[in-house]
């Protein structure tokens, strides 16, 4: 017998490439283009369109309840998807009420996220949005069935004995604040905007009822929560770093204006040209395809080697 | 409204003023009530504690039971009465939503209480006994209480007077605390779960590699409604595609668009599988709820 071990073919070579090879070729694909900016081409999808038409709807004053179950583990996307979120509602002084019932973390990460983009807007013209006055953070719900359900039966029981600081005091009721001034029922809040990379927004739309749901969820999980945007469950649903991208896309071209995007299903919703709009979605897009074109290459890697392997055995 | 026990006002024995140290006391005095009772619990007899779990757990399922099934109160005002013994019941259902949700709420929030006291009943024993990797446990115990430290100094600040002035984000108001509490949460700990979640991806690209092979019919017909997925969601590649083929006026050609077959894979197709899912989730779900609300499985039955 002879103890040589043949050589590998180039077949078995390409469906055994080294881990570590493969790893470090992702740690570039997915670094590298955020240093390198480039405007890549988009077209939204509908469920992205669906989302910013109805945000744009809303008028000054109006509320919107948001609950709030991302924390830093998918700020790529969820972060995204919240700093965008706010930058609409605040430059259309909408009044937001918080809460979360995903993590014990999540309110003090929205508390911080907000507290950036109202600084970040401030800076950049808008009119100052502050805690208490333009939105109030309700805190954490650790049941989240039981919140969801309370929510849509009795929002003011559910939230009764809640406190939230105004700018320049000790905390309050958080029903002295003006974002709950006639607000009796969850139906008083224009929607209620879920912003989550866990399974409360299945929670959420099986028990809340009494006003219009809006997600914004992780890219894995955007194909469960589609079906519920197909049914007309969900008003708009925006999927993980593709949605915050076209949100942001929208955001400064605008719905059916001249140079915006083209959707023929609405009338003209213009965007916020010339405003700072370029977020985490602008920055990871290109970072997003890099990684995705790797992913390509290697499945294509993998399965030419299979049929070289083939072909020689064969042969 | 009906008032429930907690909801009465003006406060009575059974609550008290929010952030008051009466209602604190109370609070403290229920926490410890709530202890003994766990402690008679396991005390009790088998056939007693069966019971008392049997029943329990039958009631609570029979509240969410008659919520959902009982017919509800249409269009009920602040001041109306209810007439007769029927919608007399059902405005107790209803207005017991609340208090219902406080109890869930707490008793989740307990739940958390009692993974910190398992976390450290084991992590302080392999430090006291020095075992194997003991060196970690103690990072994770000091970890857990510089964080919770630093966060109740903070959260203690922040309800004093001049709270509300401090902001989110850091600025010449902040002392040491908030600092401190901003460096351990937002530095380290929100940083640390970003980077773990970050791994995932690393994993995702070694599976796919090695397990996307078309190996067989069915495993051809994934692969490429994968690839058609992914190329659909990257818009260089998809507008580039779907613009030639636009250019080509070619009536035929415009069933092969990205988007358009994107679309269909996830109108159609996709959708429909995830519903019939769901459908069979939800079927085995609602099993499962029988079962556990008539405590029907073993395990009730052997505890």
């Amino acid at each position: 017998m002879s103890d040589t071990v043949a050589p590998k073919s180039f077949g078995d070579k390409l469906q055994s490439l080294p881990r570590t090879w493969l790893f470090l070729i992702l740690l570039l694909a997915a670094s590298v283009p955020l240093f390198v900016p480039i405007a890549l081409p988009n077209a939204p999808s509908q469920s992205s369109e669906d989302f910013f038409a109805n945000v744009m709807s809303l008028k000054a004053g109006d509320k919107v309840l948001v609950a709030s179950d991302w924390t830093k583990s998918t700020r790529g996307e969820s972060g995204g998807e919240c700093e965008a979120l706010l930058r609409m509602l605040i430059r259309k002084k909408i009044k937001i009420a918080m809460y979360s019932s995903g993590d014990p973390q999540a309110p003090q990460v929205f508390r911080d996220t907000i507290g950036e983009i109202a600084k970040d807007e401030l800076d950049h013209g808008e009119a100052p949005y502050q805690q208490f006055q333009d939105y109030v953070v309700c805190g954490y719900f650790p049941n989240a069935e039981g919140t969801a359900l309370g929510i849509n039966n009795n929002l003011r029981g559910v939230f009764a004995g809640k406190k939230d600081s105004p700018p320049n005091g000790s905390p309050q009721d958080i029903f002295n604040s003006p974002v709950f001034q006639g607000v009796n029922s969850v139906s008083d809040f224009k929607y209620l905007i879920m912003i989550t990379a866990s399974n409360t927004e299945r929670v959420t739309f099986e028990r809340v009822k009494k006003t219009p749901l809006m997600f914004m969820v992780t890219g894995v999980m955007t194909p469960e929560d589609n079906v519920y945007y197909l049914s007309g469950q969900l008003k708009g649903l925006i999927g993980g770093v593709k949605g915050v991208f076209d949100l942001e896309q929208m955001m400064e071209k605008g719905l059916n204006v001249p140079g915006g995007v083209s959707a023929p299903r609405f009338g003209p919703v213009p965007g916020f040209p010339g405003k700072h709009n370029v977020g985490r979605g602008t920055s990871y897009y290109f970072a997003l395809h890099a990684c995705l074109a790797l992913l390509i290459l290697a499945i294509f890697a993998g399965n030419l080697g299979v049929w070289l392997s083939r072909r020689g055995a064969r042969s | 409204m009906l008032h429930l026990l907690l909801d009465l006002d003006p406060p009575t024995f059974f609550n008290g003023d929010n952030g008051s140290p009466a209602l604190i006391l109370k609070i403290v005095l229920a926490f410890l009530v709530g202890i003994g009772l766990i402690f008679a619990l396991m005390a009790a007899p088998l056939r007693l504690r069966r019971f008392i779990v049997v029943a329990v757990t039958f009631l609570s399922g029979l509240y969410y039971f008659l919520l959902w099934f009982f017919p509800a109160p249409i269009s009920r005002g602040p001041t109306d009465a209810p007439n007769g013994p029927l919608e007399s019941f059902s405005f107790l259902i209803a207005d017991a939503v609340p208090s219902v949700v406080n109890v869930s709420n707490i008793l989740s929030a307990v739940l958390i209480g009692l993974g910190i006291y398992s976390l450290l009943r084991i992590h302080l024993g392999r430090i006291v006994k020095q075992q194997k990797d003991w060196a970690f446990s103690l990072v994770l115990v000091v970890s857990l209480f510089t964080v919770a430290f630093f966060g109740y100094w903070d959260w203690i600040i922040r309800q004093g007077p001049t709270g509300g002035s401090l902001g989110a984000v850091p600025n010449d108001k902040w002392s040491f605390p908030l600092y401190a509490k901003d460096f351990f949460f937002e530095g380290f700990l929100q940083q640390m779960d970003s980077a773990m979640f970050s791994l995932i991806a690393f994993y995702i690209l070694s599976a796919a590699y090695r397990a996307f092979r078309a190996r067989s019919v069915e495993a051809t017909i994934l692969l490429l409604s994968a690839l058609i997925v992914i190329l659909a969601s990257m818009g260089l590649i998809q507008s580039n595609w779907d613009n030639t083929i636009d250019a080509t006026h070619i009536g035929f050609l415009k069933n092969i668009r990205l988007e358009d077959m994107r679309t269909w894979l996830n109108g159609t197709m996709q959708a429909a599988s995830i519903r019939g899912l769901d459908f069979g989730v939800g079927v085995g779900l609602l099993a499962m709820a029988l079962r556990l609300w008539l405590s029907l499985e073993p395990l009730g039955r052997e505890s």
